[in-house]
């Protein structure tokens, strides 16, 4: 997985490489159970220093993402930790409305909407949808 | 544990009346990377060199390992590694006899290590110091520096004068020391991005003053500028009497006011001072935040 940080970007580095992450977990191109790269070598990688990474994967860690096992490496977990779809729905439908209200404000139609969601989905899936996680949201 | 580096309430001047350091007062713990930052004649080196033990300071004390570097200076030297700011470099040596010389001072001094940077630079020990790149000077300064293996790093602008490309490689020798050797550094720099990539924590000079001492990840966090426009506030006391404020200042027609607090939590408060909504509040990448804090005449600011 490529990962890319930007040191004048808006969000801190270490938070920058859990965001890259979390989406590559929520879009498939991080599967349960693969191996991530240890943080020295990401360190080495995207030459930032070692303890940004570190606080990245403690972060991830805790939050049930990653985790490590000792001797072998850090891997996605196999479990994913998933509140309850339905839980969710109200917040997420809440958001779409947030999203439309300012689209609309904007002067964009349902139809650009659209398309600024299908692009963003391939961002987060790799181009491939079935690769998604995700359950249905129920209705 | 004991601090790699410490310095008590340090104060120094050059000109009798004209401190260069004032109470500066903060320790580096092991392992820690801290960039020394502020703007030129802020006071940087002084500093740097007062924990090398090249200048004594007029009051306060500096402790490295628990030493003071002017009373025990080999005891220290052995355990530090130290790049200038104009590190000069003899010309007529070639790069062998010069590595020579180190290993010679340097009992630890590490031959695979050694190997290692100079294949990574590609440098030839034959050639003559007077005859290299500057790029190519400051990587023989950094290999002379870091093969004995030092417990603490000390870098004066280590990447002064090179070009991107030249100061990228120097950052990967270092991210690459950093993990293999788990070095404390105290590096100086005015390239605010490669600040953000090595340093866990940093320090901010201001005329010789230590202005901001926070990590780095905090900074996005829980560091902020508020935008407000000018006619929002009558002056800069009405800023600089609310908690938290940094420091304020006019930009055109825009107060500029950096707190400490989160972007809600500033706005909140500045809704409940001002009483306008919708206060614009970001939080700042490291070179903004130099500028909104060390940079322009805020004097005037304050007496508008």
């Amino acid at each position: 997985m490529d990962l890319f940080v930007n040191p004048s970007g808006e969000l801190s580095l270490y938070r920058q490489i859990m965001r890259q992450i979390t989406d590559a977990i929520a879009g498939g191109r991080l599967k349960p159970g693969e191996k991530l790269a240890s943080h020295r070598e990401l360190s080495e990688q995207l030459v930032i220093a070692p303890l940004t990474v570190k606080k990245a994967y403690d972060e991830l860690e805790a939050l049930g993402y990653i985790e490590t096992q000792r001797g072998r490496g850090t891997f996605v977990c196999a479990h994913l930790p998933r509140t309850d779809a339905a839980d969710q729905a109200d917040q997420i439908r809440e958001t779409a409305r947030k999203l439309l209200s300012q689209a609309y404000l904007a002067g964009l139609r349902f139809s650009a909407v659209e398309k600024i969601l299908k692009d963003a989905d391939r961002e987060l899936t790799g181009g491939s949808a079935k690769n998604t996680p995700g359950e249905k949201v129920k209705s | 544990m004991t601090p790699i580096l410490k310095f008590t309430n340090i104060s120094r001047s050059y000109k009798k009346g004209v401190p260069v350091l004032e109470s500066v007062d903060f320790s580096i713990a092991p392992g820690e990377v801290v960039g020394l930052l502020g703007r030129n004649g802020a006071g940087k080196t002084t500093l740097i060199r007062i924990a090398m033990g090249m200048l004594y300071s007029h009051s306060g004390s500096v402790r490295v390992f628990g030493l003071s570097p002017t009373e025990e200076p080999v005891a220290v030297k052995k355990r530090v590694g130290y790049v200038a700011e104009d590190q000069v470099l003899p010309a007529r040596l070639k790069i062998s006899e010069l590595i020579d010389f180190h290993r010679y001072l340097f009992p630890q001094w590490n031959e695979a290590l050694e190997r290692q940077l100079l294949d990574r630079f590609g440098l030839n020990t034959g050639s003559k110091i007077k005859q290299l790149s500057k790029g190519e000077a400051r990587q023989v300064a950094l290999l002379c520096a870091v093969c004995h293996r030092p417990e603490l790093l000390i870098l004066d602008e280590p990447a002064g004068g090179l070009d991107p490309a030249a100061r990228r490689e120097f950052l990967e020798t270092s991210i690459q020391l950093l993990n293999r050797e788990g070095t404390t550094i105290l590096f100086s720099s005015h390239h605010m991005t490669d600040v953000e990539r090595i340093g866990g924590r940093v320090v901010l000079l201001d005329k010789g003053k230590v202005r901001l001492d926070r990590q780095l990840d905090e900074l996005r966090d829980e560091v902020c500028m508020a935008m407000a426009p000018r006619a929002s506030a009558g002056s800069a006391a009405v800023f600089e009497q609310m908690r938290g404020c940094l420091s304020v200042r006019l930009v055109l027609d825009e107060w500029h006011a950096v707190f400490n607090g989160s972007p809600e939590a500033v706005r909140q408060e500045l809704r409940e001072t001002l009483g306008i909504d919708g206060i614009r509040c970001v939080s700042l990448p490291l070179e903004e935040l130099f500028i909104e804090l060390v940079g322009g005449d805020r004097k005037e600011v304050v007496a508008a």
